[in-house]
């Protein structure tokens, strides 16, 4: 063994992780138990198959006000003795929402684990929704929207999602609009709550420190009486995705700081069995060494980081490539950002390449699932999206078997053609010069942004008034 | 709704946590490095921390600041190494790297799949072994962490409350100083001082190693000894500060004033012994009573009943040297300062007068039980909490015994340590108003 030289790594390991079982209880909550006793640690999630996707347009933010007021009181307990019962046992309870699911997750240590689970169900089933509480919760979101809209970064995001979804879901903010929440009150809420919280569209994960059969007695005891108000939820017929199309779609804001820059197009769906080629497709251009910020950082100085992202989701989610740059940079990081993307194709990473790219992936997912949350976690997005739960075991084995040519071909067929730019920030110092070089430049005034409209505008200036 | 009868959550008995104690070799090279290792074969990932038994309160004299500068200083690059080194060697295979500095420690740690495990001993112990910081790149991350004092202690609203804590409430000890420093000092310090300083605490009898995860002891302990047990250990003795704060015997007062002030604070600090004292347990429950989570009585008071308080927070901040119990309130919309701190009184009051009773008392324990389970669930909290008792508090076992220390303190132990040390004559109090 020398000491002067850098040691070879080692050949990789795999890991070993719980077998999850399954079963679905008289009224249709599908359970996914597993059993992991290295610390006295037990973690539940409830997912919930309906989020923000589930809303109408002129509702945008219901989901998540739902998932917010969960937390702030029962039939039998008020907001602050919901957290005063958390606290005495030593329990983590959250509740979220996204566009495919709403849920609520516990955890605590194995003694206080059946008390902290009897409390999810309280909040879970027997929310007050009390319109103080109500008021509360909205006028904070309506606060926080303010926050959102002074960061180009999140603008510029769910502008790219009005980009490529239009009006279909997806499309509108998952936290809605000042115009959205201020007609969203509590009849809304508990409706929303009374029609997609039901056991029949629902996943339990709950795992840790106790074997699968007390799961499931543990399941059945709190759960089992849980009914659906009627009968199953009917969701209007998706409108359309419309297909992706190169534009680019500037929103003049004057104030920013910098320039926030998202290229990128509907990609994948969780399920497609291209997911791990497209997964690490992406991890070619994320990361430090990933070429997205090659090029942009450490070769251009054009900003500090770069990165790609793929969201999968129930239906096909997006691929984005995004950086922040200064306002007299963004057309030539425009460009850079594109040509990162083709090559891709242009010029496909080889296997060798891929190495240390995959190596990203399955580190970042080993050390997920360190935790029994992570694990929960993990099952509940398989659980959610219909992904056998024994994929997650062979995570690392899929990831690893992706090939160069593989790569090369999801990127030609659904990251490279088609996508679209969305540039955030003082468009005076770089439209002119993107719209020489690109077809189908669009700048909308940030005072004239309506992220509630499919279209992205308001319709008159009446509207610019309100 | 068809929906049964709405039942109370049962009535929470006293919860009885217990865990199984952290099983590690322990063990000391001929060169005075301490090696921790705890093999935990369940996911491929290992975790690295080396800490150097040194921070902010060992800065050289007008040097402030600079064991954090040198941390930067670390990550560029060593005789046999580019700078970036360690990021390249984690991030492109998975794992990631960070430090910190605090007052006693500068703890560097990577997490990274098991199969790089002997690339990152090797990558450690070469820069322990010597660092390569030149003109440039020394004046380029001199710039960065000065960078970082604007951005966080000037530009954030209350960046500047933790460093005025520390230099009000201590008159001797050089915690008075911090751990950012103050960039007069950074820009005073040279490249001689940055050799003088890796010469002088990076060694391997002032640093200890902790492995946490997928690896097999034997083979570890070889790589260990090859790579870290050549560096040879300087024949001068460490430096080490062995200044006693006086005892405090009157309330001291500085008010301070600045522009990006939304609401006023106030910070309470009152001396407390250090982290290996026999009341530190206590006081870890006595901050929970006061302070964590909307149960506490802080919150319930201050905030929720009669709302002087947008926050009220207890912090125990027990260190290697007598450290600091501090309490925290930033005052609601007009509410005047005065009145937010007679509503903190009076529960300095109630918590001297008479102990918390026995649900109380149990929600605190379980508080703290839950949070020391929960913090050995990863290998990186593991590896961190070994080096920290082992630096903080000279004994890493004392992991092992924290549960049951916790469980033994009763109510009466509670109410001793609060009228021992949160008196107004052992208190600074640092008013922090809009300008």
């Amino acid at each position: 063994m020398t000491v002067s030289a850098l040691p070879a790594p080692g050949a990789p390991r795999d890991a070993t992780l719980p077998a999850p079982v399954e079963r679905v209880l008289d009224n249709g909550l599908r359970v996914v138990a597993f059993s992991q006793r290295n610390l006295p640690l037990i973690a539940a999630q409830v997912v919930v198959r309906r989020g923000a996707a589930a809303e109408r347009e002129d509702e945008a933010g219901l989901s998540a006000l739902v998932a917010a007021l969960l937390m702030q009181g029962t039939t039998v307990r008020g907001a602050t003795d919901v957290a005063a019962a958390a606290d005495a046992l030593g329990a983590r309870l959250d509740a979220a929402s996204g566009f495919d699911a709403s849920q609520l997750s516990v955890s605590a240590t194995t003694p206080a684990f059946p008390y902290a689970f009897a409390l999810l169900d309280e909040v879970l089933r027997r929310p007050a929704f009390a319109p103080r509480e109500v008021e509360r919760v909205r006028t904070k979101s309506i606060s926080d929207l303010a926050l959102t809209y002074a960061n180009p970064g999140l603008v510029a995001r769910l502008v790219a999602q009005r980009v490529a979804y239009g009006g279909a879901p997806y499309g509108h903010p998952v936290a809605g609009t000042i115009a959205t929440l201020e007609a969203l009150g509590r009849d809304r809420v508990a409706w929303f709550h009374e029609r997609f919280y039901r056991p029949d569209d629902a996943v339990l994960v709950i795992g840790g420190d106790l074997s699968v059969d007390d799961a499931f007695a543990l399941a059945e005891r709190e759960l089992g009486s849980w009914r659906a108000a009627g009968a199953a939820a009917e969701v209007a017929p998706d409108a359309p995705i419309p297909p992706p199309r190169s534009q680019v779609v500037i929103v003049d804001k004057p104030d920013a700081g910098r320039t926030a820059l998202i290229a990128g197009r509907v990609s994948i769906a969780r399920r497609s069995p291209d997911y791990y080629a497209a997964t690490v497709a992406a991890a070619v251009l994320h990361g430090y060494s990933g070429r997205i910020n090659q090029e942009i950082r450490v070769k251009r100085g054009l900003s500090y980081g770069a990165g790609a992202t793929l969201s999968a989701r129930r239906m096909p989610g997006l691929f984005t490539a995004s950086t922040l740059i200064d306002h007299t940079r963004a057309a030539e990081a425009t460009d850079v950002t594109l040509a990162v993307i083709r090559s891709l194709v242009d010029a496909p990473a080889t296997d060798d390449d891929l190495v240390s790219r995959k190596a990203t992936v399955t580190g970042a997912f080993y050390r997920a699932i360190e935790t029994i949350d992570g694990i929960t976690g993990s099952l509940a997005e398989h659980a959610l999206y219909d992904v056998p739960l024994a994929e997650l075991a062979a995570y690392a084995r899929r990831v690893q078997a992706v090939d160069a040519a593989a790569v090369r071909d999801f990127a030609a067929r659904a990251m490279v053609p088609d996508d679209f730019v969305v540039l955030v920030g003082d468009a005076s110092k770089f439209a002119a010069e993107i719209a020489r070089t690109h077809a189908g430049v669009r700048v909308i005034p940030s005072a004239q942004l309506d992220l509630g409209s499919p279209a992205l505008e308001l319709r008159s200036a009446a509207d610019v008034r309100g | 709704m068809n929906r049964e009868p709405v039942s109370a959550l049962p009535t929470v008995p006293a919860i009885a946590i217990g865990v199984a104690p952290i099983v590690y070799a322990d063990r000391t090279l001929a060169n005075g490095l301490r090696v921790i290792l705890v093999p935990n074969r369940r996911v491929p990932s290992v975790a690295i921390n080396v800490a150097y038994r040194v921070g902010g309160k060992d800065d050289p004299p007008g040097r402030s600041g600079f064991a954090h500068l040198f941390e930067h200083l670390m990550f560029k690059g060593t005789a046999r190494t580019a700078p970036e080194t360690i990021d390249r060697l984690t991030e492109d295979v998975g794992g990631f790297n960070n430090a910190f500095t605090s007052e006693d420690i500068t703890n560097y740690y990577e997490v990274v799949p098991s199969n790089h495990l002997e690339r990152l001993l090797w990558a450690e112990a070469d820069r322990l072994a010597s660092l390569d910081v030149n003109a440039a790149n020394f004046a380029t991350e001199r710039d960065v962490v000065i960078g970082e004092y604007d951005q966080r202690i000037l530009a954030e609203p209350y960046g500047m409350l933790d460093e005025l804590v520390n230099r009000e409430a201590y008159s001797v000890h050089p915690y008075r100083r911090g751990v950012i420093g103050s960039p007069e000092e950074l820009n005073a310090a040279s490249l001689d001082d940055v050799v003088a300083f890796h010469a002088t605490y990076y060694r391997p009898d002032n640093a200890i190693l902790a492995v946490s995860g997928d690896f097999d002891a034997d083979e570890t302990s070889r790589w260990v000894d090859a790579y870290f047990g050549a560096i040879p250990r300087p024949a001068q003795p460490i430096p080490r500060v062995h200044a006693v704060e006086p005892e405090q015997t009157a309330e001291r007062t500085f008010e301070y004033r600045a522009a990006n002030v939304p609401l006023a604070a106030v910070e309470e600090a009152y001396h407390i012994p250090s982290a290996a004292h026999p009341d530190a347990p206590a006081l870890d429950v006595l901050e929970t009573v006061l302070g964590a989570g909307r149960s506490s009585r802080l919150y319930t008071s201050l905030v929720y009943d009669k709302q002087v308080a947008t926050n009220a927070s207890a912090a125990a901040d027990l260190r290697e040297h007598p450290g600091l119990f501090g309490l925290r309130v930033t005052c609601a919309r007009n509410v005047a300062l005065a009145v937010a701190r007679a509503a903190l009184e009076a529960e300095l009051e109630r918590v001297r007068a008479e102990p918390p009773d026995e649900a109380e008392l149990a929600r605190a324990r379980t508080q703290i039980a839950s949070s020391v389970v929960r913090s050995r669930q990863t290998n990186s909290g593991v590896a961190l909490m070994l080096v920290q008792s082992t630096v903080v508090r000279g004994d890493p076992g004392l992991v092992n015994d924290d549960l049951a220390r916790y469980l033994a303190v009763t109510g009466d132990d509670v109410m001793r340590v609060a009228r021992a040390y949160l008196r107004p004559e052992n208190r600074t109090v640092i008013e922090y108003l809009p300008a």
